[in-house]
């Protein structure tokens, strides 16, 4: 990406702004928030990966299963994704500007989809049906 | 309203490497390494839904030699963005940002990021 220079009389236009200026404070508040969520995801990520690293399906049935764990599981996953879709923005917004950047934000946010349905889809799908 | 280029410091070029800097740097670098991580979990996730055969490869391929790398430093980039993300908190009640205290924390976060990855990998991995 070319540089662009910034110079008083691009500060000095009304017409263009950094960022969105109506959206940035919800998402560093929504970015501060599922951070300290993140917090609770890796105890119950390390209590999981300790449990269930390489042991057969029937045993991590036993585990995600039950609800209690497999639901606040899909949950976390999920907020994890909304940490990551934000986060990626923070860093798409720096080095990539107008129609690159709105490219580069679909596919976060495709990548982040993805993986969050897939993630949290699979856990719901081992509570519900095993 | 159109949004104008962000300005960038060039200080990777200018200034002097200090703690800060370094770890503000590998806070956006594990936080890009978290992003490709997380398939790596669904992946996992979703090998356990569908069947045996699945989540049998998925264990080959994560048990390997190679997969336990990846893992090892995935437990450590989590950790330390975890750890740099804390510090961020502490940082928005506009506490811990006199000079000393912030290269403290900086250091920190980092000591303790390899101390928390490596009684983790004992303790779970190692030992067990």
């Amino acid at each position: 990406m070319r540089e662009t220079v910034i110079t008083p009389q691009t500060i000095a236009n009304p017409k263009v702004h950094y960022g969105d200026a109506k959206a940035s404070t919800r998402h560093f508040i929504t970015q501060r928030v599922t951070g300290l969520v993140n917090v609770v995801f890796l105890g119950l990520l390390l209590f999981i990966v300790v449990r269930l690293a390489g042991q057969d399906r029937a045993d991590m049935i036993s585990v995600i299963g039950n609800a209690f764990v497999g639901i606040p599981l899909a949950l976390l996953i999920a907020i994890a994704a909304i940490h990551m879709r934000n986060g990626m923005r923070d860093t798409l917004e720096d080095y990539l500007h107008g129609r690159v950047y709105s490219l580069a934000m679909l596919l976060n946010t495709l990548f982040c989809v993805i993986v969050g349905l897939a993630g949290a889809g699979a856990v719901l799908k081992i509570v519900f049906w095993g | 309203m159109s949004v104008r280029a962000r300005p960038t410091s060039p200080h990777l070029q200018i200034y002097r490497w200090t703690i800060t800097m370094a770890m503000s740097i590998i806070h956006r670098a594990t936080g890009i390494a978290n992003y490709a991580g997380m398939a790596l979990l669904a992946i996992w996730l979703v090998a356990a839904a569908a069947d045996q055969e699945a989540l049998n490869l998925v264990n080959l391929v994560y048990g390997s030699w190679f997969g336990q790398i990846v893992l090892f430093g995935f437990t450590w980039s989590l950790v330390h963005h975890m750890l740099g993300g804390l510090r961020h908190w502490v940082w928005d009640f506009a506490a811990m940002m006199e000079p000393g205290q912030r290269e403290l924390m900086a250091w920190g976060t980092l000591v303790a990021s390899v101390v928390i990855t490596l009684l983790i990998w004992t303790v779970f991995v190692w030992m067990a």
